[in-house]
């Protein structure tokens, strides 16, 4: 009975909404409403024409998420911190002597073959990582992206050599220094345009001349994807450590 | 409109038609499911629906990535960037509630020995 | 926009989108989820948007998947 209700009410709410998306404007149209905007006040013209100028970046992206629309940017390290903070306060940390955990029994850790690769491959995977983040203004790529690759490896990593060999290498007391990295970065540059005379979050300021803002804000830049990539790739590695655990009484 | 603009239209606007379609799968798992970890899947289906239809909303026929490479003249035509860039925080938030989710189900398993719904209505009551 | 290759990708993923629905067994279920992240990740790309196919393919298989996989071990496999 309950499962005929659910159905049914699925079903209208179903109709309701292929009714609103077939009234929708035309996908794929260069001159509908939703690539253009209100003629006049339209926000997407200026950002691509005046982007690479006025940022420094050529991804476009980029620029947008790190000047246009800094503000969400902020908020998004805050939350992505906050996750860390939340999975911490219900699960506790590993400890070194008295954590261990069922993984020392893998079958996979005794296979020469995944050994062997793994230990090639790693180098490579966290050469590539820093590779997206470094490039994140000139082609696509990003601070997230590269730090999300490297938490991959990491993850490979713990996966393979077992726990508590990776617990010696990635050791507690070394990780807790850099995962609040990325917002207490964000916010320390967004500052730094507080103290020269203009808003919070501009990364080029009327004193110095052209060719200087782009040089400072395209370092500025640099620095918060690099933040961003380092606490994003700590951040998710701690979250594994801490869900792997076996100790709890 | 007859039946003939109505499919017309929703041919061009595929995209948007499959969103809604993953939007109702995502929900009718969140709904109908009893395991937690399956009502989380469903969650995930939802969110993704939701992004596919706003990245489809900017793009553009023959429209290139918004990134100034070589040799791209001033009046080529790109796709709408806006729409990406609020996605990338989409995204960032989504795998967020993914991580503090399952580890509070870890938690609820530990206590309780059970992931079903209906079994823990049942077991708060007494 | 190959409008066929996208035509062909959105109904597979309407398709791996009703098998996780539906399978009993919870580590197949996260599976096949990994492999819906895998082709929405093909669809971004296919829509012009290099940067969010990188995210979703880098998150989708790299942390979701390997998130429930270890919340699977850590509780029941099966669902009921």
């Amino acid at each position: 009975m309950r499962k005929v209700v659910v159905l049914c009410s699925l079903l209208i709410c179903y109709v309701l909404l292929l009714f609103a998306v077939v009234n929708m404007p035309s996908m794929g149209d260069p001159d509908s409403i939703t690539i253009k905007g209100p003629p006049g006040r339209g926000a997407v013209p200026r950002y691509l024409e005046k982007g690479a100028e006025e940022c420094g970046g050529e991804n476009i992206i980029t620029d947008i998420i790190l000047n246009y629309r800094g503000y969400d940017t902020n908020g998004e390290v805050t939350v992505i911190f906050t996750a860390l903070i939340g999975v911490l306060a219900v699960l506790n940390r590993e400890r070194k002597k008295i954590s261990f955990s069922d993984m020392e029994q893998s079958p996979v850790k005794h296979s020469v073959i995944v050994y062997t690769i793994v230990r090639i491959l790693l180098p490579f995977i966290f050469i590539f990582s820093l590779y997206v983040i470094l490039f994140g203004e000139v082609g696509p790529g990003g601070g997230f992206q590269g730090g999300t690759i490297a938490a991959a490896a990491a993850i490979i990593f713990i996966l393979v050599f077992g726990y508590s060999y990776s617990i010696g290498k990635f050791p507690t007391s070394w990780r807790i220094n850099f995962e609040g990295i990325a917002p207490l970065t964000f916010i320390a540059m967004g500052l730094i345009g507080l103290f020269l005379g203009k808003n919070y979050l501009t990364f080029m300021f009327p004193q110095f001349s052209h060719t200087t803002n782009l040089t400072i804000a395209r370092s500025m830049l640099m620095i918060i994807e690099i933040a961003i990539g380092v606490g994003g790739a700590f951040i998710f590695t701690s979250i594994f450590f801490a869900m792997q655990r076996e100790d709890r009484s | 409109m007859n039946y003939m603009q109505v499919i017309d239209k929703a041919g061009t606007n595929f995209n948007y038609v499959i969103a809604v379609t993953l939007f109702i799968i995502g929900l009718y798992t969140v709904v109908a499911k009893d395991n937690l970890i399956k009502k989380f899947m469903g969650l995930n289906i939802m969110e993704t629906a939701c992004f596919l239809l706003y990245i489809s909303m900017g793009a553009v026929k023959g429209g290139k990535a918004p990134i100034w490479t070589e040799g791209l003249k001033k009046s080529t035509v790109f796709v709408n960037p806006i729409p990406q860039a609020l996605i990338l925080t989409g995204i960032v938030v989504a795998v967020s509630t993914t991580a503090l989710a399952l580890s509070l189900m870890i938690k609820i398993y530990e206590h309780c020995e059970t992931l079903d719904a209906e079994k823990l209505k049942r077991l708060e009551t007494e | 926009m190959i409008w066929r290759l996208d035509i062909i990708l959105l109904l597979f993923l309407v398709a791996t989108a009703l098998i996780v629905v539906r399978t009993k067994d919870l580590l197949a279920a996260a599976l096949i989820f990994g492999a819906y992240s895998l082709i929405m990740c093909i669809v971004w790309q296919q829509l012009s948007a290099p940067d969010i196919a990188l995210t979703e393919a880098a998150v989708g298989a790299g942390v979701t998947t390997v998130l429930f996989i270890v919340t699977i071990s850590k509780t029941t496999r099966r669902e009921e």
